[in-house]
């Protein structure tokens, strides 16, 4: 017998081990970025733009701080680079860390790597070969969108460029996900210094983009790096090559670290003893609100940076868009109402409905985790049933919300206030509290999906904010006819505090999400726990 | 006779094709010390979570202490778990996760847990996630058995411990025996079932094959018997209770009595013996008959 059994080649069995966990991610967001790209190059119809008005759009800090610089947009792919580009990167970003989190820090916690290290490999060549697998997508994602815009019309330069450019983010963001997968003990806390990096990233884009004195910022950012490369227009090469450069450095610091460490471990681990924090332990809806904590912190950091920026270049763009009613009218048939503070402050606060609903769909997704580890079982055999268990998490994440949904307003509210853009609280608060119905429907979405489909949380869960989103996006790009884009809960938002809100949508929307509820608590009661 | 501390009719669990748990009844008395034995895969674990509502049975029902297994709120007011494979949060300390289990389980004596923590000499102060599989086990050992729950419920509770540790786990066995709680313990351990368990189902591919007191379980098997002689070893095999005898070097004879004892004893007697050993098989040697060479 083992005469005959071939010599199975270590790293290629890593490699295939790897792959396995990764490839359907790798399809969906591949097929998202090229899909997408193609798509809203196909559709880019020569909406004839004024050059003049093109310079001052160019030139607007407010314009290019939300949606990056824009450049050649008399061009199909300049357009579609612009639209799709910051998106897309974001997106590509994410899944790239999150995915380098998962199949390195999540294996190695849940104990599997043990097994496999007792073989002929080291932690240093499982950690390397596992992100150069995952390091495939993103160039994979990144050729992808280069031959579907070519493919659909859009210059062959350019289009190579900005799939280079996107490609490299993702890698960048491999070798962050890698990195942070060293050094702290955890996927959950892995996740969270990746995605500080993340918005860190994004923060600096935007004020280098905001600021002309500190547009050198831009250099310090990933998200800066793809921008800097203005395909279409010079085409640059050496922000791609940087972010190459930054990547592979991580990734070799990776592998150091990894070197460095004992399997399980991580550098910043703390071994040491401490006095036990009782505080939120007492019941199962205060230790849901303990573990809510942590992220929400994270979180709240996040949103609370980028809606003070949101507030504080309010008056620049407002004021620009009534000079340019060109702009104005161009920016409202792509659905945003941008002419008054208030209609722009409504139009960003779409963003905020998503980044709460992915928060709600990330923190029931976590107690799937923690069902899958075995951690609630314990829990499980208390004297709680399960739709109470469910309830606290439920109630904890939504309250988590409602903190993230107000301090998005108080942050607008503070942002407009020091810029004298002439923005009320009451009017930062309504129009953020008017995205909670969609909230609702992550919250709903992720129950049915923790009830029934228990692998498949945060997918579900946030698919009404994230997907409902992108749809509407993409309906809006194509000029789909309209029963499309009310297929999007985004699409029955009103512009508060510009218009009165739609209560009769908001109340089918919270309908609709009390019976998700109801459905996935039902299927929670009934089915077998992965405990 | 009181009401059963668990009691199970017909419990049966499919996994599609798989059945895991077949046509299960099974009665443990309160206050009893039950032993569940069986090889890897043979329904222990899925047994264990249909009693604690964790499955659903797909037919037939299961009870603890008269309510329903299912209305976990009520029934999990009576039972204490420590499951095979402890997880925990790995940045909450022992001592958290001892305070959480504590004030959402269902009732503690502080007193006692504390000397537990002693006794089982764990470090609470430090994170869980920096715990051996030993360690963690040790936190489940301790909220259970500080619970003083009527009925406990321990699925393979010792696998990561050291043997100091594992008399500390009998200790603590007897203890809860002597306060009139009754022990559910799943077990690869024989020596620890036959140690503090007074009864004993053995359960394989699902089914349950045999539910015996340990005394009876080792009554129901043969002694195994060796005899030394001074000179050439009569032939026995046709004395009344001997079976499987066989020559064990040139003055020696090995063979396994059944029931009475008295036939051989005088047939040696008469042949002359100059030694006998007489060996009672131990738990493990019985385990083994039932398996065999199927065991799965």
């Amino acid at each position: 017998m083992s005469a005959t059994t071939t010599e199975a080649v270590p790293g290629r069995v890593l490699a295939a081990l790897a792959a396995r966990q990764i490839v359907r991610g790798a399809l969906v967001v591949t097929a998202i970025c090229a899909g997408m790209s193609a798509l809203v190059v196909a559709m880019y119809s020569a909406q004839a733009l004024d050059p003049t008005a093109l310079v001052a759009l160019a030139r607007n800090p407010a314009i290019r701080t939300l949606f990056g610089e824009p450049v050649a947009l008399d061009e199909a792919g300049g357009f579609t680079v612009w639209r799709t580009g910051a998106v897309l990167t974001v997106l590509l970003g994410v899944w790239s860390s999150l995915a380098a989190t998962r199949i390195t820090r999540g294996e190695e916690d849940a104990g599997r790597w043990h097994l496999l290290l007792s073989g002929r490999t080291t932690l240093t060549d499982t950690v390397r070969r596992h992100l150069e697998v995952l390091a495939v997508v993103p160039l994979v994602a990144g050729a992808a969108t280069a031959a579907a815009m070519i493919a659909a019309g859009a210059g062959v330069t350019g289009s190579l460029l900005h799939g280079a450019g996107l490609a490299m983010a993702g890698f960048f963001f491999v070798a962050v996900g890698g990195l942070t997968a060293q050094l702290f003990p955890g996927r959950s806390a892995a996740n969270g210094a990746a995605a500080a990096v993340l918005v860190l990233g994004l923060l600096t884009r935007m004020v280098g983009d905001g600021v002309p004195a500190l547009a050198w910022l831009r250099w310090l950012s990933p998200f800066g790096l793809v921008a800097l490369i203005r395909a279409f227009d010079t085409n640059r090469v050496l922000p791609v090559a940087v972010l190459a450069c930054a990547a592979v450095i991580l990734l070799a610091l990776t592998g150091r670290l990894a070197a460095r460490r004992d399997v399980g471990d991580a550098v910043l681990a703390t071994a040491g003893g401490r006095p036990a924090r009782t505080t939120l332990l007492g019941s199962v809806h205060a230790f849901a609100a303990r573990r809510t904590l942590r992220p929400l912190a994270g979180w709240v950091a996040g949103i609370a940076a980028y809606f003070l920026l949101i507030g504080l270049i309010a008056r620049s763009m407002t004021d620009f868009l009534t000079t340019n009613p060109q702009f104005a009218k161009s920016a409202a048939q792509a659905g945003f109402a941008l002419g008054t503070v208030e209609g722009y402050v409504a139009t960003l606060f779409a963003l905020l409905a998503v980044a709460v609903g992915v928060f709600v769909a990330v923190l029931l997704a976590a107690v799937a985790a923690d069902e899958n580890a075995r951690r609630l079982t314990l829990l499980f055999a208390a004297p709680v049933t399960r739709v109470r268990l469910l309830a606290a998490e439920a109630v904890a994440a939504s309250g988590a919300a409602l903190i993230l949904v107000t301090v998005a307003a108080v942050a607008v509210w503070a942002g407009t206030t020091t810029v004298g853009a002439g923005l009320t609280l009451v009017d930062a608060l309504a129009g953020a509290f008017n995205v909670v119905p969609v909230v609702l429907l992550c919250l709903g979405a992720a129950v049915l999906a923790l009830g029934w489909t228990p692998r498949a949380v945060a997918g579900i869960g946030a698919l009404p904010a994230a997907g409902g989103f992108l749809w509407q996006v993409i309906a809006d790009s194509i000029n789909a006819p309209s029963w499309i884009g009310a297929l999007s809960p985004f699409a029955h938002l009103d512009g508060v505090p510009a218009t009165a809100p739609n209560l009769p949508a908001a109340a089918v929307m919270t309908a609709v999400a009390a019976a998700c509820v109801t459905i996935g608590a039902a299927g929670y009661h009934r089915r077998d726990l992965q405990a | 006779m009181g009401v059963a501390a668990v009691r199970t009719e017909n419990l049966s669990k499919r996994y599609g094709r798989l059945c895991a748990v077949d046509d299960l009844t099974l009665h443990v008395a309160a206050g009893e010390v039950f032993g569940f034995l069986g090889p890897n895969g043979a329904g222990k674990s899925t047994t264990i979570r249909l009693l604690l509502g964790l499955a659903r049975p797909t037919t037939g029902r299961a009870w603890i202490f008269d309510t329903d297994a299912a209305d976990v709120g009520v029934a999990h007011r009576r039972l204490a778990y420590v499951p095979a494979d402890v997880a925990l949060w790995p940045r909450m300390t022992g001592a958290e996760v001892l305070d959480l289990l504590a004030r959402v389980g269902p009732g503690i004596d502080a007193a006692y847990r504390d000397e537990l923590v002693e006794r089982f000499a764990l470090d609470v102060s430090k994170p869980a996630g920096t715990y051996s599989t030993g360690n963690r086990q040790k936190v489940a050992l301790v909220a259970a058995f500080a619970t003083r729950a009527p009925l406990l419920v321990l699925d393979e509770p010792t696998s990561g411990l050291d043997p100091l540790m594992e008399l500390e786990f009998r200790r603590a066995v007897t203890a809860a025996r002597d306060n009139g709680q009754t022990v559910f313990l799943s077990s690869h351990q024989l020596a620890e079932v036959e140690a503090v368990c007074d009864r004993v189902a053995i359960l394989r591919a699902g089914t349950l094959i045999e539910v015996a007191s340990v005394a009876a379980l080792r009554r129901l098997h043969r002694t195994e018997v060796t005899a030394t002689f001074a000179g050439t070893p009569p032939d026995l095999s046709g004395v009344a209770g001997v079976a499987g005898y066989h020559p064990d070097g040139a003055a020696s004879v090995r063979f396994t009595l059944n029931g009475s004892p008295a036939a051989a004893l005088r047939a040696l007697a008469d042949a002359d013996a100059v030694a006998i050993a007489v060996r009672e098989p131990s738990l493990e040697e019985i385990f083994l008959a039932y398996y065999g060479q199927d065991a799965r």
